[in-house]
């Protein structure tokens, strides 16, 4: 039976605001103006194609519509956790079981609540709701298009033409879909987990204490222990938490300007007029970067480890009498010169990546302000200085700061060299540590998963805040296409 | 929508956190009708013919045996990271038990006969670090069935049986093929255990205490520990000399032990390690070159022992080792259905019989009390070769040397091995500063001092799990 109701067309867009006035608007509309399947499908997902014999769009509607709702009440259990609703509920980590209890004539023992996997399936039953409510509005608003497409007298569209539009018109929802769901499972779930875990008392040792996968949330107990020095690893952050951080930077300084300094001279040195075997010396430069960089990085410390061909030399040359801890392998080593060598070598191994990128940057300045420069009576330092540099900076600010926030996140160059050493006692952060080699051994090491939560969160915060900071007050950003 | 989608997430989460919350846990996993053991990867193919046998043998078992091979070094973490995964019975070296049992990966063992075996069986030293408390109760959770303790290899072709038996000896080896004496495998608070477990030669005797009389009770008591004896100084002082001589001892190359072993490149004539260094060992020396001997004495020198009132010039130590055992155990998400079932294999397993066969196809040291009669036995009958003879027979002889790791919970296990008390300990016998928290430098550890304020660290280490704020005025001179 067709709806005799007269379709009123959606609220227009207003001028500005009232965006959620409108969404709610448009809800009631679509109830209210709609036919009986229309209606009807705001209840049962699929129920509006039906009416409009759309009837395989309508049953995919439906089985969604059943799977997700079985999910939620029937709340489907795995290792004893359950999803849906009561997952919901055990987001809040109380009343958790403690386990333990044990029969020991019939081996029945029971173990505790699984509290990782409580507040896992919790999100994911979140997440969950929120594709139920997009299945929803899509379910309707499918129904409410064949209610249009009847009233200007087309026929509601069939399912093979519904997937013929998904190569068509809708391609891009077809192509994006994959990456979404890849995201929202891969990317956006387990970050809201980690950063969930930064307010728990997620770690090995007081899990250890509770029963192996117990825990529970402790507000920003974890972020104050950084102040205060309390909690499971809270001495640790707080007295190594500011030297890190404060080396971080200092490495993400110098490694990204000495590179990139070292960059643009190697550069103009190898494209400079009249220089022979130029294809020679760029070929010999990024050699070092076809060797894969964890292997130079492990031949460099082998080089100048205690028993390395470096100090054996300096040994056998009398010059040294006990080998130099360049790296700070040893306890005892000097941190001050373990943080100048992997300032050293990360020039070696990064700076041939800027010469290589400037080099192409540098042919295409045009020659004639050059030309015009050295007419006005240039010289050829002025010329750098107001031709050169402006320009490769202009060109290469967005990779000057993502090479800065990568310095901070740049992980392989002091784990595979010094492995953060020299080490602090008591401390897993040592003297070349940056807050990612930090946080890898606080989780990986350790087990203390909230406390690397924090020191993730601290560490997104800091490069999020320079990125945006930098970058929008940056020329690139602000004369995006012009170079005066 | 965005708002919506808020404004749902927002409403969903109030109610998750202010609503009760339905506890959940799980009494054991699914009988499937199989019941799958992890034992090391090296003896998985014999004890997978072993149960096949008895299932031969005991047709009304009911159940199929699964063997698999894993490395039993990092098993224990394998198990606590989901212990849902892990087999129905696992094993696990002894220092793991605490940790298993406290996390519910472990389930407790109560069948009377199979406790009654591990009782006659088993040395005291083993039994003292096999049970655990469950809800104030003291359960058996572990059955021993491998034993191993630290020994050392060496060089035949250039030390003799007699230069091995005294870290002397092996120094005048040195001296004669103008290299190092001796070696460890790595720097790490298992391999220190050769220095600061030695045991006076004449009683046996050592002020050393490792959290004796801990609780196996997660963040219970820690026990007792001291390592600032005068005898513990003095063993201190007396590697320190050894290790300057520049035929004394050296740390292992960043080449690794081996390397240096190597018959060719002759880098150290002799290296204490483990049964789990035996092929490599044999690989770098080859057969016929390698020897097997206990860990050798040392003899305390005038310099070692000046200023300490506890210990005589000329007193005779032998090099210590952490004596362990590797364990059956039963997960505790095993099914209960299988627990009968379980316990009857374990006994089986870990019977002398199977222990026995174990030794002969697989070289692991039998656990249980005076297996070294049987050792004996197998090489006059010429059944095993005398190197793996040695091996065994040194293990033996060692296990009344040392004790066994006495970690048994995880806080334990991570404040010994993890809070940067064997980089002290190395910082000492090389003699170097050692920074601690920034603020707190031991600025040297040549001194008698420095060595007291090295030891008084480590102790310190072990039971707080941080460095000092500062060092006591006094530092305390433990008898």
């Amino acid at each position: 039976m067709k709806s005799t109701a007269i379709q009123r067309p959606l609220t227009p867009k207003p001028a500005g605001g009232g965006k959620l006035r409108r969404f709610w608007s448009n809800l009631w509309k679509r109830f209210a103006d709609g036919s009986a399947g229309t209606k009807l499908s705001h209840l049962i997902f699929g129920a509006g194609n039906v009416y409009h014999k759309q009837y395989l769009k309508g049953l995919l509607f439906f089985l969604l519509q059943a799977a997700i709702l079985w999910v939620m009440i029937a709340c489907p259990t795995v290792n004893g956790t359950p999803y849906g609703y009561k997952a919901i509920l055990n987001l809040s980590l109380k009343n958790v079981h403690e386990g333990g209890e044990f029969d020991p004539l019939t081996g029945h023992f029971m173990t505790g609540s699984d509290c990782k996997l409580m507040v896992l399936f919790g999100f994911v039953s979140i997440a969950l709701i929120v594709i139920y409510l997009l299945l929803w509005n899509a379910n309707v608003a499918s129904s409410w298009k064949a209610d249009n497409d009847r009233k200007i007298g087309k026929k509601p569209t069939t399912f093979k033409e519904d997937l013929k539009e998904l190569l068509d018109g809708k391609f891009h929802a077809l192509m994006l879909s994959p990456t979404c769901i890849a995201a929202l499972v891969f990317t956006i779930l387990p970050t809201i987990f980690m950063i969930s875990l930064a307010f728990s008392t997620y770690n090995d040792q007081d899990m250890n204490n509770l029963g192996t996968n117990l825990f529970h949330w402790n507000g920003v107990q974890n972020f104050v222990s950084v102040f205060t020095g309390e909690g499971s690893l809270g001495v640790e952050i707080h007295n190594r938490f500011l030297p890190v951080l404060g080396w971080t930077f200092i490495w993400a300084i110098f490694a990204t300007l000495t590179c990139y300094f070292g960059g643009i001279i190697l550069a103009l040195l190898i494209n400079k007029k009249g220089l022979k075997g130029k294809k020679i010396f760029r070929t010999v430069f990024i050699l070092t970067i076809a060797v894969p960089q964890f292997i130079s990085l492990l031949s460099v410390r082998n080089l100048l480890g205690e028993y390395g061909p470096i100090n054996a030399l300096l040994q056998d040359l009398g010059w040294i009498s006990k080998p130099i801890g360049f790296l700070g392998l040893r306890v005892g080593d000097s941190e001050t010169l373990a943080k100048i060598m992997v300032i050293l070598i990360n020039m070696w191994v990064g700076i041939p990546y800027t010469m290589l990128m400037t080099s192409g940057i540098l042919m295409n300045i045009p020659t004639d302000l050059y030309e015009a420069a050295r007419v006005d009576g240039a010289s050829t330092l002025k010329m750098f200085f107001k031709i050169t540099l402006p320009y490769v900076i202009f060109v290469t600010t967005p990779y000057l700061i993502s090479s800065f926030v990568g310095n901070i996140n740049s992980f392989n160059t002091i784990y595979l060299l010094t492995g953060g050493g020299p080490t602090y006692t008591g401390y897993q952060a040592g003297g070349t540590d940056l807050l990612v080699t930090w946080l890898y051994k606080v989780t990986i090491d350790q087990g203390s998963y909230n406390t690397g939560a924090v020191i993730g969160i601290f560490t997104f915060l800091i490069t999020a805040t320079i990125t945006l900071i930098t970058y929008r007050r940056s020329r690139a950003y602000n004369e995006e296409d012009t170079f005066q | 929508m965005k708002k919506l989608i808020a404004m749902t997430l927002a409403i969903l989460m109030a109610l998750g956190l202010f609503a009760g919350c339905s506890g959940s846990g799980s009494d054991g996993g699914k009988d499937d009708g199989v019941i799958r053991i992890w034992v090391g990867e090296e003896s998985a193919e014999f004890y997978q013919k072993i149960c096949n046998e008895y299932l031969s043998a005991h047709t009304d078992f009911g159940y199929k045996i699964e063997v698999k091979g894993m490395d039993t070094g990092s098993v224990a973490g394998t198990i606590t990271n989901d212990p849902t995964a892990a087999a129905d019975i696992y094993t696990v070296a002894h220092d793991n038990i605490g940790k298993l049992a406290s996390t519910q990966c472990a389930k407790p063992i109560t069948d009377e006969s199979l406790i009654a075996q591990v009782k006659a069986d088993n040395p005291e030293s083993f039994q003292s670090v096999i049970y655990s408390t469950l809800n104030g109760q003291t359960y058996l959770y572990g059955v021993p069935y491998i034993s191993q303790a630290l020994f050392l290899y060496y060089n035949k072709s250039l030390v003799t049986e007699e230069q091995a038996a005294s870290f002397e000896g092996l120094r005048e080896a040195a001296q004669a093929a103008q290299t190092k004496a001796v070696t460890v495998t790595g720097d790490d608070g298992y391999n220190m255990s050769f220095a600061l477990l030695a045991r006076k030669v004449s009683d046996k005797s050592t002020t050393v205490k490792i959290f004796e009389g801990a609780e196996s009770v997660s963040g219970g008591s820690k026990g007792e520990s001291n390592c600032q004896g005068d005898d513990t100084v003095a063993i201190v002082r007396w590697l320190q000399a050894y290790a300057a001589d520049e035929n004394g001892f050296k740390w292992a190359s960043p080449d690794g032990w081996d390397a240096d072993l190597d018959k060719d490149n002759r880098g150290v004539l002799a290296v204490i390690g483990g049964a789990w260094h035996y092929n490599t060992a044999k690989a770098a020396l080859g057969e016929s070159n390698l020897g097997i001997a206990m860990i050798p004495t040392f003899t305390l020198t005038k310099e070692a022992v000046e200023g300490l009132s506890a210990v005589q010039a000329g007193d005779v130590y032998r090099g210590g080792t952490f004596a362990d055992c590797k364990c059956f155990m039963i997960n505790a998400n095993s099914a209960a259905s299988k627990y009968a079932k379980e316990q009857e294999l374990i006994k089986y397993l870990s019977s002398k019989d199977v222990q026995n066969a174990s030794y002969l196809e697989c070289m692991n040291v039998p656990a249980y009390v005076g297996a070294s009669e049987f050792i004996k036995q197998c090489y006059t009958d010429g059944k095993v070769s005398e190197s793996e003879y040695n091996l065994a027979a040194a293990q033996v002889d060692m296990a009344e040397w040392g004790i066994p790791q006495p970690f048994i919970t995880g806080t334990l296990n991570t404040y010994y091995y993890s809070k940067n008390g064997p980089q002290v300990f190395r910082a000492m016998i090389d003699q170097t500063a050692y920074p601690t928290t920034g603020d707190q430098i031991l600025s040297e550890t040549s001194s008698l001092e420095g060595v007291r304020k090295g030891l008084y660290l480590i102790e310190y280490l072990w039971n707080h799990g941080v460095a000092p704020k500062e060092f006591p005025a006094a530092l305390p001179e433990k008898a």
